[in-house]
């Protein structure tokens, strides 16, 4: 690729299923509506009011191919799939953050009826037994290769064989083509109703979807611009959500109640101005201390506290940009 | 003179030198064999364990059976041996192996020999080494730093000290990985939380343990699957008790452990210790530390420098077919370099591999990019 300042900048998302809903929602309360092409089915739109960028609907692990090629700026994707297939995924991607949606682990299951077999350390003992026995490995079904093989070597266990399995992996043990399996799970029910059970430190990786960025992507004026502006808003509308306005009229002064609060609640002023000669003031405060912040307010005076979701909190400086801009320079 | 970083650059001369080496050991009487590139990777990945999957280049046929470029010859010479079922047979190879590392050629070249079927096990090994050393030297090779170890040795200590087969298999992976011994002995068998199972196992037999996991089972609702059957369950239960009672590795083994592992330098004075530690220790390994002093004076007496050499008794591989003698020379020049001359006995390879029985075997093998060339 050439750098063409012209050249859009790239977001790949889910192409299907619960997890393009979810992204497409996650975009829209950024004020970034999807705009498709011509009919449901075609994979390249756009957004609503910003120019030079284009969406790119593929499957899951085609994004992460794509997004560790530099073949797309951005993309929504599981933390499993960017572990499993970029060998080096800290020198070539930035999880930019968390995005709420599409939780799952990755664990090591085993048949329930192994009941002396709890952790990995168990499992490095019986595997080590089955192979001198039987002059096997045991069979690990999983579509983890990378993941299984990693944190196999961290707890030492050894003697093993990896299955390759694309598809109901938690079948495998009672099908009699594994012995165990590594495998995804959101609340392990069907593990149980397979007679699995997860290790007690078989926990691989805790995962759900991710923004990603591309470092290897082709980061030009525009693109860093677009980017600024979608990080922006990203940022912005993810602030409102976690925040609460939370307003009131406080016997003067009210400074030290301010600092208090920031003690107490994570409470900072909106605007970090605590000398209004009324006593009113505005804070910010995390979601799920805004009641109790109320609360307070009113034994130390306040008559009456109200308490406001905001839309969006645009700030200087965020979080995500800082993280783009550490890895690809300003934006 | 160390070892040239850029293989590239010095093509010509290390394939003479590779030309060389193969020339001493058809020379010794070892017959050419030159098995396929293309491999089954099964027989990688069964005896070496998926750990080394990341380092194989690895590809399918089109019934979807997964192959691989040869990560070394042993097991592809093992493999048509086996097949040809002729013995004994001495086989010697030279031409590229391949191994995916990150930022170097994944392309190298190995010479070396295979031995199969030879009974006199002591007299073989030291041969083989001395061939090998040989063959580097007629290769042009510098000055190299011999290292050895032996394997039935250390399985020989720790049997003797009458130590579950359990703690032989992680101390020797322990010590593969370069874990402090306390560290291995530390860890256990992972029977945390299991007490109150253990406790009432102490005193029961194989019947008793059956019958109480079959119970637990049941009262559980759990339809046995998978792997492992009731038996085995409770026989890692009983062997758990036992260690539980036992409490672990006692302090007099691990003393006798740390001294064993703190043996290493001059051969000669390595075997010394190890007949004091055995006589002290009361220990039973006398017949292993003869066959390890035989193997010294057939090296001697192939007119090899052995007080140059150094022993260390933690010298172990982690690979489970290895028996008895172990060694690898690197160049004597830059104590940094990876071996440039590795080898071994591995009895055990051949049955791993499908052959009825055990068959004595032992193998050498040189890395032509890695041998201190002068003027390569």
């Amino acid at each position: 690729m050439t750098d063409n300042f012209e050249a859009p900048l790239v977001i790949a998302v889910p192409s299907k299923g619960r997890l393009q809903e979810n992204a497409q929602a996650f975009f829209a309360r950024a004020g970034l509506e999807f705009v498709q092409g011509r009919g449901a089915r075609d994979y390249r739109g756009a957004i609503a009011d910003l120019p030079g960028v284009e969406v790119a609907f593929l499957s899951a692990s085609e994004i992460v191919g794509q997004l560790a090629q530099g073949l797309v700026h951005f993309g929504v994707t599981g933390e499993d799939l960017v572990r499993e297939q970029v060998a080096d995924a800290d020198a070539r991607l930035e999880l930019l953050t968390p995005l709420g949606f599409g939780a799952a682990n990755v664990v090591v299951a085993v048949p329930q009826a192994w009941i002396d077999v709890r952790t990995m350390a168990d499992l490095e003992d019986v595997a080590a037994h089955y192979r001198a026995k039987t002059a096997k490995r045991m069979r690990v079904a999983t579509k983890y290769v990378n993941l299984t093989r990693r944190f196999f070597a961290e707890h030492n266990v050894g003697d093993y064989r990896i299955v390759e399995s694309l598809g109901a992996t938690e079948g495998a043990p009672a099908a009699g083509s594994a012995e165990l399996i590594v495998d995804i799970t959101t609340t392990g029910a069907t593990l149980a109703a397979n007679a699995l059970k997860i290790l007690d430190d078989g926990v691989i990786l805790k995962s759900q979807a991710n923004l990603v960025a591309s470092l290897g992507a082709t980061w030009s004026a525009h693109a860093r611009a677009a980017a600024r502006t979608i990080l922006m808003r990203i940022a912005a509308s993810e602030a409102a959500r976690r925040t609460r306005a939370v307003f009131a009229q406080l016997p003067i002064p009210v400074h030290e109640q301010v600092a208090e609060a920031a003690q107490q609640f994570d409470a900072s002023l909106a605007f970090g101005d605590d000398s209004d000669p009324q006593g009113f003031v505005r804070l910010h405060c995390p979601k799920n201390k805004s009641a109790e912040l109320a609360a307070w307010l009113l034994e130390k005076g306040a008559e009456r506290v109200t308490v406001t979701a905001l839309e969006q909190i645009f700030d200087k400086r965020n979080a995500l940009q800082e993280a783009l801009e550490a890895r690809v320079g300003g934006l | 003179m160390t070892a040239t970083p850029n293989p590239l650059a010095s093509e010509a001369p290390r394939r003479a030198a590779g030309a060389r080496a193969l020339e001493h050991f058809l020379e010794a009487g070892f017959a050419r064999i030159e098995p396929p590139i293309l491999q089954p990777a099964s027989s990688f990945l069964d005896m070496s364990g998926e750990e080394i999957r990341g380092r194989l280049y690895l590809t399918s046929d089109a019934s979807g059976e997964e192959l691989c470029l040869r990560p070394d010859y042993t097991i592809p010479v093992c493999l048509a041996h086996l097949a040809s079922a002729s013995e004994p047979a001495q086989y010697a190879y030279l031409g590229p192996v391949f191994r995916a590392r990150p930022g170097q050629r994944g392309e190298m070249t190995q010479t070396g020999v295979e031995s199969y079927g030879r009974a006199d096990t002591e007299a073989a090994d030291a041969e083989m080494l001395a061939l090998a050393l040989e063959a580097a030297a007629s290769a042009g090779a510098g000055s190299l730093k011999v290292r050895i170890g032996d394997v039935r040795v250390f399985d020989g200590l720790i049997g003797a000290l009458g130590l579950a087969d359990a703690w032989r298999r992680r101390v020797r992976r322990g010590l593969a990985l370069g874990k402090p011994l306390a560290t291995i002995l530390g860890a256990g068998n992972g029977a945390n939380g299991q007490a109150g199972v253990l406790a009432a196992l102490e005193r029961a037999d194989h019947k008793g343990a059956k019958a109480l996991v079959q119970d637990l089972l049941a009262i559980a609702g759990i339809a046995t699957v998978g792997g492992r059957d009731v038996s085995e369950i409770a026989d890692r239960f009983l062997e758990q008790a036992a260690e539980r009672a036992e409490g672990g590795v006692g302090s007099d083994s691990q003393a006798i452990l740390t001294r064993f592992l703190a043996i290493s330098g001059d051969p000669d004075a390595s075997a010394a210790k190890l007949r004091a530690l055995a006589f002290e220790a009361k220990l039973d390994i006398g017949a292993l530390v003869d066959s390890f002093e035989e193997r010294i004076g057939f090296l001697a007496a192939r007119g090899l420098p052995i007080g140059e050499f150094r022993y260390d008794a933690g010298f172990v591989r982690d690979l489970d077919y290895y028996t008895g003698f172990v060694f690898e020379a690197v160049d004597a020049q830059d104590a940094s370099a990876k071996p440039a001359l590795v080898g071994g006995r591995y009895d055990r390879l051949a049955r791993r591999m499908g052959a009825a029985t055990d068959i004595p075997a032992i193998g050498a093998a040189i890395w032509i990019d890695r041998l201190p060339l002068a003027g390569a």
